[in-house]
């Protein structure tokens, strides 16, 4: 716990945490970033599961990752920053905990993906293997975004 | 066509999934009628996203959700106002779960002094 009072202790997050602007911008990026970053992730999801067949699916599925990895680092910063204002009230909540356990299983899935697509010299999973990641990436992300959403509330 | 349908159908449930979020930091959770809450402060926080107090009442502590920073701030309540182990009550609107032990407040006493962090939904004084 005194390592989540350090947190707060620190200068830059003492100021953000009785500002007038600078938080509620954070937090507007955060949303942002979280937005942009399930867009993208969801309609990677849906060309991986078939949608969107007419544009070229290499081509889909390399821009819209790029976006949901900036995405990412963005909605990471951001979040991190809001944490640190209050680091040892969220440290404790289990809906916070659960989030974070919910994006690591996310970003294994995401990591796990990559490396059985550069694994196989076609670049090709398996149908039933590139489904399931698909699938389990739009849920997890989904379910982010719920626990994210929850911390406000409990 | 179609994949500008299915595109506006996954945006459409994207919109949808985001409403919930509009219905954050309002009254919606708390009941209708006034609470009175007296007890001990535990705990002062003032700062973003709101500051929240917690108060001791019999061994029970229960969280007090107050303005946002400026506003509490604009209400005359600073940390230089009350410390720990001050006697406090707190009139707002409690949780409509009669088993959580939270509160919105309007108005403050502490030592006498009187905080409307709720200026404008403060019962008459």
């Amino acid at each position: 716990m005194e390592f989540f009072d350090a947190i707060e202790q620190i200068g830059p997050v003492r100021l953000l945490k009785a500002s007038f602007y600078a938080y509620p911008i954070v937090n507007a990026l955060h949303i942002a970033a979280i937005g942009a970053l399930l867009t993208s992730v969801v309609l990677l999801d849906l060309r991986l599961l078939g949608a969107f067949a007419a544009l070229p699916k290499a081509e889909f599925v390399s821009t819209f990752r790029r976006i949901a990895v900036l995405a990412f680092a963005v909605a990471a910063l951001t979040g991190l920053t809001l944490f640190s204002v209050r680091a040892s009230e969220y440290a404790t909540m289990p809906v916070f905990l659960l989030k974070m356990g919910l994006i690591a299983a996310a970003l294994a899935n995401f990591l796990g993906f990559v490396a059985l697509q550069r694994g196989r010299s076609d670049g090709e999973v398996t149908a039933a293997g590139l489904r399931a990641a698909a699938l389990a990436s739009i849920v997890l992300w989904s379910s982010v975004l719920l626990c994210g959403r929850f911390i406000g509330f409990v | 066509m179609q994949m500008f349908l299915r595109g506006g159908l996954a945006a459409l449930l994207l919109v949808l999934a985001a409403i919930p979020a509009l219905s954050h930091h309002g009254w919606a959770w708390t009941a209708d009628g006034f609470f009175e809450l007296e007890g001990v402060i535990a705990e002062i926080y003032i700062g973003n996203p709101h500051a929240t107090l917690d108060v001791d009442v019999e061994g029970e502590t229960w969280r007090v959700e107050l303005a946002p920073p400026s506003r509490t701030i604009a209400a005359g309540f600073t940390e230089d106002v009350a410390k720990k182990g001050d006697e406090v009550t707190a009139i707002g609107h409690r949780s409509r779960d009669s088993n959580e032990r939270r509160m919105k407040a309007v108005r403050l006493v502490i030592g006498g002094k009187t905080y409307d962090v709720y200026p404008d939904m403060a019962p008459p004084a």
